[in-house]
């Protein structure tokens, strides 16, 4: 296949001159060919009465045999045919005619024109041998390379600009892959064209290559377009459509087998991703449908215990009322707005999950202080923590942070919520962080039993919960949202045990490069 | 707030169930109390009543939150308390720069609700009184001399400090919201420039605080602004 419309005035000067060039070539191989017989005679002319005419027509041979490996047969032949009669005329006697009597000068001559032929057609063999063997490794080179470009590919976007990209360096023709929607109707790729991206495609004649799974040609004005399946085993991923078909313009079936091999290997590699597209959608339905399962059973669990207590407490105050004494009523009062505040931090909580596992978390990014977060979060938890020592160690000058501080308050409040909750009461929680080149790592740390061997990184896990402290409230989903958060800002969130304390949750924020203040103190006055 | 004249608080509230709850504690503390159940006639309340306090409900069934807040500011000065459901949160904090001067979060105490009221009506009274100096805790702000003093040692804090110091000041134990605060001390063009508040609120903790991430009067309220806590609030 070759580009067949040359679509610039450069590519059609460069179109040209590579024609110009090969007529170039033939003909100075003609040249060649009649030229060099007679330098052979200016050479032998004054060696005449020296050299005897076999060592002559030797000279002759030498230069049929130049020519033909320089420029092939075809000046060869011309050679050698022209050097026997010069040979003849000049050196055989009788001198100056063409007449030879000497029979072994015509055997020589006869000798001479065999060779050259026979050196002739080798030689072009061992070209035409190279040049296959170099266009085989171009092949091997072309193949090996799609199929590394392919193998990074993770949608059918990226294998669409890879195929097009290597069709067009590979064999200089514009191309386009086409792919159904959900109706299996086949659409123009609706993202930018690609640079060598084919207009004008027949969508009609594609749709009937994807619905009979047979390759197409047409012949426009434009140029002829033949339009190929990609299928494996059956089932067919799209269709590639390419102008100039292969096989109208190709000369060799190897370069067939070649085109064929390249569509083979786009098609699998869009096998491969539907396959994993596939597989991925029914793994994310199975555990959103037991996400779900788990959520419902967690949550009915955890509302119906205080609504009981409260409903007993409640119905015990309306109904006899007149048997309690004052302080009697003060107790169910205290059970009714304990359970009643237990049941609105767990609606709270259940609240943040539906928001955040609904989707994927949509972040507010602002420049924000940690410091202030980290204050709010104990603002916030002001009556858990009680008289419990909290240290804060925050270095000064911590630049600010490119974060949604909701969603960051949200898991500070979560973590430092898990150290009350899981140690002994009155034990200090160290709140620290620490920056480093493109990092900020906030460390939240307790003194309580820690987490068990090799439980770490499964705490992270949807409805885990550690097996002592399954008497309290909360549904798993806590530290799954907390990595949800983090992550979703480009950081990590670790569990760890140290060394002489209880628990530590190590949370690495990435550091931006943070706005200027162009603002400075004398706009204020 | 003498017993003589007790102020009259405006509930703009469409469920029946926490209106009289609200109105049973409001009475028990001695404030009274008229309700409304829509916007519309709260409005009218508004106009024919004139309360000195307004509790609003962002999730009225006639008149959003935001535009009754924005129609009552047109007809007064009167101090606003919107309460949110938690599904609210953009709600609340267009509310407050619509003019609310602080918010409640459904569910909440008694305690939460009256230290909110409290702090409302000592702003009126002090727009009334033209405070001159400002205490709570250890922090004393002299609002005539522009002086900042922590335990009766006077703080240097810069220009734009001190803006920032007594706009917080003007609304002490109320939140001012980034955009106000924004506003108020770099102008409109600059109500997206969150970076500066962040920075020169920080040098104020650095210089007021003993621990500034666990702050004592400069609290956080992550994702709507900052609050000068009162210490008379409680």
């Amino acid at each position: 296949m070759r580009k067949n419309e040359p679509e610039s005035e450069q590519d059609i000067q460069l179109y040209e001159m590579m024609l110009n060039r090969r007529r170039w070539d033939r003909l100075q191989g003609y040249m060649a060919g009649i030229t060099v017989p007679f330098i052979c005679t200016l050479i032998d002319w004054p060696l005449r009465h020296v050299l005897g005419p076999a060592s002559i027509l030797m000279t002759y041979l030498l230069g049929v045999f130049l020519v033909a490996s320089r420029y092939g047969r075809g000046a060869s032949i011309i050679a050698s045919l022209l050097s026997a009669p010069v040979f003849a005329f000049y050196f055989a006697s009788p001198i100056f005619s063409f007449a030879i009597s000497d029979l072994e000068n015509i055997i020589g001559l006869g000798v001479m024109i065999v060779v050259a032929n026979v050196t002739s057609n080798f030689l072009e063999r061992v070209q035409l041998q190279a040049e296959i063997s170099k266009q085989r490794e171009n092949r091997a080179n072309a193949l090996y390379r799609l199929s590394q470009a392919l193998s990074d590919a993770h949608n059918q976007q990226s294998v669409a600009g890879i195929a097009v990209s290597h069709i067009y360096d590979d064999f200089g023709a514009l191309s386009v892959l086409l792919f159904p929607d959900q109706e299996f109707q086949l659409h123009y790729p609706s993202d930018i064209p690609l640079e060598h991206s084919l207009r004008g495609v027949d969508l009609q004649i594609a749709q009937q290559t994807y619905q009979q799974h047979t390759a197409k040609q047409t012949s426009k004005s434009t140029g002829p377009i033949a339009y190929y399946p990609l299928e494996r085993s059956q089932t067919i991923q799209g269709v590639l459509a390419i102008e100039s078909p292969a096989g109208a313009d190709l000369a060799s079936p190897e370069l067939i087998t070649f085109f064929d091999t390249f569509l083979n290997l786009i098609s699998q590699t869009l096998e491969r991703l539907n396959l994993t597209e596939k597989a991925n959608n029914a793994n994310l339905q199975a555990e959103t449908e037991s996400l779900r399962n788990a959520l419902l059973s967690a949550i009915s669990h955890d509302l119906r215990t205080p609504l009981t207590r409260i409903i007993g407490a409640g119905t015990a105050l309306v109904e006899n009322n007149a048997d309690f004494s004052a302080e009697e009523k003060l107790d169910f009062n205290r059970v009714i707005l304990d359970e009643a505040q237990r049941m609105s931090e767990l609606t709270s909580k259940m609240l943040d999950m539906a928001r955040l596992t609904a989707g994927e978390i949509i972040l507010h990014q602002e420049w924000n202080a940690l410091e202030e977060i980290v204050g709010s979060a104990l603002n916030r938890l002001e009556k858990n923590i009680g008289t419990r020592p909290i240290r804060t160690l925050l270095p000064d000058h911590l630049p600010l942070l490119w974060i949604d501080a909701v969603l960051v308050e949200q898991v500070l409040t979560n973590l430092i919520e898990n150290a009350i909750k899981y140690t002994p009461a009155g034990s200090p929680i160290d709140i620290s962080a620490e920056l480093s080149a493109s990092n900020l790592t906030v460390n939240v740390s307790d003194y309580g039993f820690g987490i068990p061997q090799g439980m770490e990184e499964k705490v992270f896990d949807k409805f885990y919960r550690l097996e002592s402290e399954s008497h309290q409230g909360g549904v798993g989903l806590g530290l799954t949202l907390c990595r949800a958060i983090i992550e979703a800002h480009g950081g990590t969130i670790q569990a760890a045990n140290q060394y002489g304390k209880g628990a530590s949750f190590i949370i690495n924020l990435p550091i931006h490069e943070p706005p200027t203040l162009n603002c400075f103190e004398e706009m204020a006055s | 707030m003498t017993d003589e004249i007790k102020p009259l608080i405006l509930i703009i509230e469409d469920d029946q169930q926490t209106r009289r709850l609200l109105k049973t504690n409001l009475c028990n503390r001695g404030w009274r109390v008229i309700e409304a159940e829509n916007g519309k006639n709260g409005l009218s309340l508004v106009k024919s009543d004139s309360p000195d306090l307004v509790i609003l409900d962002l999730g009225l069934p006639d008149i959003d939150g935001i535009s009754v807040t924005k129609r009552l500011r047109q007809l007064s000065d009167l101090p606003i308390l919107v309460l949110s459901a938690r599904s609210q949160e953009q709600n609340k904090i267009m509310a407050l720069d619509a003019g609310a001067d602080d918010y409640l979060t459904k569910p909440f105490s008694t305690g939460e609700l009256h230290a909110r009221l409290q702090a409302l009506l000592r702003r009126v009274m002090r727009t009334i009184n033209n405070m001159e100096t400002f205490q709570t805790g250890e922090l004393t702000v002299e609002l005539a001399r522009r002086k900042v003093f922590i335990a009766g040692n006077e703080v240097h804090i810069t220009p734009i400090e001190y803006r920032l110091l007594s706009i917080l000041v003007r609304h002490a134990g109320l939140v001012v919201t980034h955009r106000q605060l924004l506003k108020e001390v770099w102008g409109v063009e600059h109500i997206h420039d969150q970076h500066y508040l962040r920075v020169y609120m920080g040098q104020l903790r650095h210089k007021l605080e003993i621990n500034p991430a666990r702050p004592r009067y400069l609290q956080t309220e992550v994702g709507v602004g900052y609050r000068l806590v009162d210490d008379e609030e409680c």
